[in-house]
């Protein structure tokens, strides 16, 4: 028998864009609600595909993340009760997320200016729960085969927001993370601009990034690009974006540039020369050249002429591809 | 047997075995298929029984009101790919879930329907199984006592089945049991008024207890088409137990008649649980609840701390805990050590085993040559063995790479090979040709007919099969007659 699988669903419950989306001076406008029957459909489809399933979904809300459901640990007291037209485990999943949705969103209360939303906070935690569960800590057992033992994490991102420039940092990391745990990151635009830093993420980590056109059909969206194991993405493929966007964001002002200055020994970027990395806090006496690119011969020319007993090489300009 | 399709003795390589029901759906007619997906529990249970490809397609296709194209579906299909999804189509065309014509694909609208209202819930079928109120008065089952039942009742059967040639009186499971068992040729009469095992029989204790349980289900059903049980009713009443939820009580108010007859069978093999056979309620065991998932139906006979939650379901990634622990320590020199005192797994490894020393929790014992022999006469082969140990290997031996010594595994397989040095055949030796024309013309013509066993054209004579003498005989009477 094949072996289970485990998705991490995050959920962007920014209240103010999903107000936005259910305008009906969208094309297709997409209401949280209509929303939410469909991503409950595809949640159920998940789990239906195999007993040994695992699903965790968390919210991420304006300046907090919180997880929803957990498939491992019961959280909920009420139990749904039980019912003879549906299977438990789709009524306790859909009866959980709704119920701690609405929780949340009362207890948002009303606020002057809304605090950004907490999505790499929802993707840090995902990431912790999927090491947790795939690296147990006490190997008593030591079961080489038990089917319960998850096989192939994925994270499902649905983002709503703009992208936020100050989670460049953190979203990398987590990016570099999933590559070590063998995580795949997919997401799907659900509304909003394209947002820069979750194109990489799918990139980088072989998912797949949808921007949805027709948000009516969301529920055929995510069940055709989302729902199959990477096992079988082997044989069905599944929709990838071909042109990324590599841009990245400042590390002094977190803003998003194209070109920018890099330090040649941490490589961070900075929209304007510093005298001192902020990182590693390299120092360099070359003062910055006002001529735009330098050629190889002036830069190596720069680097034997600089002091010998301070450090190495000058920074350098480095054009990031649009 | 169907159930040999499963022995899935690579463990490294996961690859897909299809389930031995299928075979059996398949050969239902359409129309018995079409009342059977009627219910969305069963058409959630036989999902869950496909493989990968086949549940992406059926999702793929679930949600569109209109048939899509064969020439889109293919356009998604990866070129290394090709193999799988062909035949995972027709699969699914076999079990006429998907109607597939040479141009467009879409799924049987009933099957459609039922698996949106299993996912959606929904609908007036009551499919999943009436659940009852708690009855204050009387102490309903909790899921320690179920898991008790279950292994008492289906140990009950393995051990009849393991003692039965050697002399031992265990407990008799009950006539319906015995009856499935004589039928499905796991033991019969032969030699004697008393039931004893087959070399089939042999084989299937050697199995994992989910291929056991599907091999009896299956017999069950073959078997229930004379007993004039309505096929439809019976699966659907197994694939309604499967979606059940562990430590619930149900009624058996909505159950058909002849549902309410399967409920005896069912708690003979152990799959539900009823306080005395008129009670209004039943409960679904463990074995039930996990038919159609590879998570282990047996608790671990060694009573280890059972991670219990309040709600079963919640159950999945916790059942680990209970999982069967390996127990079998196998050294080089061929010893084995067997942490049990579960008087089936001893008489399970007393098959192939001589037993030296008998401890509380330890059995000790060797593979020997007589020992394993006698093993391959009652129709073990030594491939079973080999999985068997290393299916119930202990974690310790985990540490070792490959998992059995080498040295035995050859060992095992050696004398499974001595067992082969002779083969015999029956046939007819033709000699005392007349000439060397004659026995070459003669042999040409047998071989053509691939009758030819043995032949030495040194002394002319060769040897045929005794299928093919009566051609050759009369080739030779009609050439010696128009000679």
């Amino acid at each position: 028998m094949e072996k289970a699988s485990h998705l991490s669903v995050i959920v962007d419950l920014s209240p103010t864009q999903w107000h936005l989306s259910a305008q009906t001076s969208n094309q297709y406008p997409l209401s949280i609600e209509t929303f939410l029957s469909q991503l409950l459909a595809f949640l159920n489809a998940h789990i239906a595909s195999k007993h040994e399933n695992s699903l965790v979904v968390f919210g991420a809300l304006p300046g907090k993340s919180v997880l929803l459901y957990s498939s491992t640990e019961l959280l909920s007291d009420d139990v749904p009760s039980l019912d003879a037209n549906s299977y438990l485990p789709f009524k306790l999943v859909d009866s959980t997320v709704v119920q701690r949705i609405m929780n949340e969103f009362d207890a948002i209360g009303e606020l002057e200016e809304e605090p950004s939303c907490a999505l790499v906070g929802a993707v840090t935690k995902a990431l912790c729960y999927i090491n947790r569960i795939t690296h147990p800590s006490s190997t008593t057992a030591g079961v080489a085969e038990d089917p319960s033992i998850v096989h192939d994490p994925r994270i499902l991102i649905l983002s709503v927001s703009p992208d936020l420039s100050s989670s460049y940092i953190p979203i990398m990391n987590a990016i570099f993370s999933a590559q070590k745990l063998k995580v795949t990151i997919d997401v799907c635009k659900v509304y909003g601009p394209d947002t820069v830093f979750l194109q990489q993420a799918a990139h980088l980590t072989n998912g797949s990034y949808i921007y949805l056109e027709r948000r009516d059909a969301l529920l055929q969206y995510l069940i055709m690009s989302f729902l199959s194991p990477t096992s079988i993405r082997k044989i069905l493929a599944v929709p990838k974006q071909d042109k990324i966007d590599f841009r990245a964001a400042c590390f002094c002002h977190k803003n998003i540039v194209d070109i920018g200055f890099v330090c040649s020994v941490c490589l961070s970027i900075f929209c304007q020369p510093l005298p001192v990395c902020s990182t590693c806090r390299l120092a360099t006496l070359v003062p910055w050249l006002p001529t735009l690119t330098l050629t190889d011969t002036e830069r190596s020319s720069l680097s034997i002429h600089s002091n010998d007993s301070m450090l190495l090489a000058p920074f350098s300009l480095l054009q990031t591809h649009a | 047997m169907p159930v040999q399709s499963l022995q899935n003795t690579d463990v490294i390589v996961p690859q897909h075995t299809p389930h031995p029901l299928l075979p059996f759906l398949q050969s239902q007619s359409q129309t018995t298929l079409t009342r059977l997906y009627q219910r969305p529990s069963s058409c959630l249970s036989i999902f869950r029984l496909l493989g990968p490809i086949e549940r992406q397609l059926i999702m793929n296709l679930l949600w569109l009101e209109s048939a899509l194209s064969v020439a889109t579906i293919s356009a998604w299909v990866l070129p290394e790919g090709k193999d799988a999804y062909d035949s995972a189509l027709a699969v699914m065309t076999g079990l006429h879930i998907a109607q597939n014509s040479a141009v467009k694909l879409a799924l049987n609208p009933t099957f459609k329907s039922s698996l949106r209202q299993a996912i959606t819930g929904g609908g007036s079928t009551g499919s999943f199984g009436v659940p009852t109120d708690k009855d204050g008065k009387r102490q309903s089952a909790n899921i320690e006592n179920l898991d008790a039942y279950a292994l008492e009742r289906w140990e009950t059967i393995l051990h009849y089945m393991v003692s039965s040639g050697q002399g031992q009186n265990p407990t008799k499971p009950s006539q319906g049991v015995l009856y499935l068992l004589q039928r499905s040729g796991l033991m019969n009469n032969a030699h004697g008024p008393a039931l004893q095992i087959t070399s089939s029989g042999f084989q299937f204790l050697l199995h994992s207890p989910h291929d056991q349980l599907w091999n009896l289900l299956l017999q069950y059903l073959h078997m229930a088409e004379e007993r004039q049980m309505d096929l439809v009713e019976v699966l659907s009443f197994l694939f309604m137990l499967s979606t059940m939820d562990l430590g619930r009580e149900y009624s058996t108010e909505p159950l058909s008649e002849t549902q309410k007859a399967m409920l005896e069978d069912l708690r003979d093999y152990g799959l539900v649980w009823q306080r005395k056979t008129s009670s209004k309620r039943f409960s679904p065991t463990r074995l039930a609840t996990t038919l159609t998932s590879s998570s282990p139906p047996l608790p671990s006979s060694h009573s280890t701390g059972g991670s219990h939650t309040a709600d079963g379901t919640g159950a999945v990634a916790l059942s680990s805990g209970a999982a069967q622990q390996g127990f079998i320590v196998l050294e080089t020199n061929y010893r084995i050590y067997a942490y049990t005192d579960n008087p089936l797994q001893t008489a399970v490894l007393n098959l192939f085993i001589t037993m030296k020393y008998r401890f509380p929790n330890l059995v000790v014992g060797m593979l020997t040559r007589e020992s394993v022999r006698k093993a391959l006469g009652n129709g073990i082969s030594a491939d079973q063995i080999i999985s068997y140990l290393t299916t119930h290997a202990h974690p310790q031996m985990r540490k070792n790479n490959p998992l059995l010594p080498v040295t035995v595994q050859d060992q095992i397989r050696l004398w499974e090979l001595e067992r082969n040095r002779l083969k015999s055949a029956e046939g007819y030796l033709y000699k005392d040709f007349a000439s060397q024309a004659d026995y070459e013309y003669v042999l040409a013509y047998a071989k053509q007919l691939d009758v030819v066993l043995w032949e030495n054209a040194a002394k002319r004579c060769f040897f045929g099969t005794l299928e093919g003498h009566a051609n050759v005989r009369g080739f030779i009477e009609r050439r010696t007659g128009s000679v």
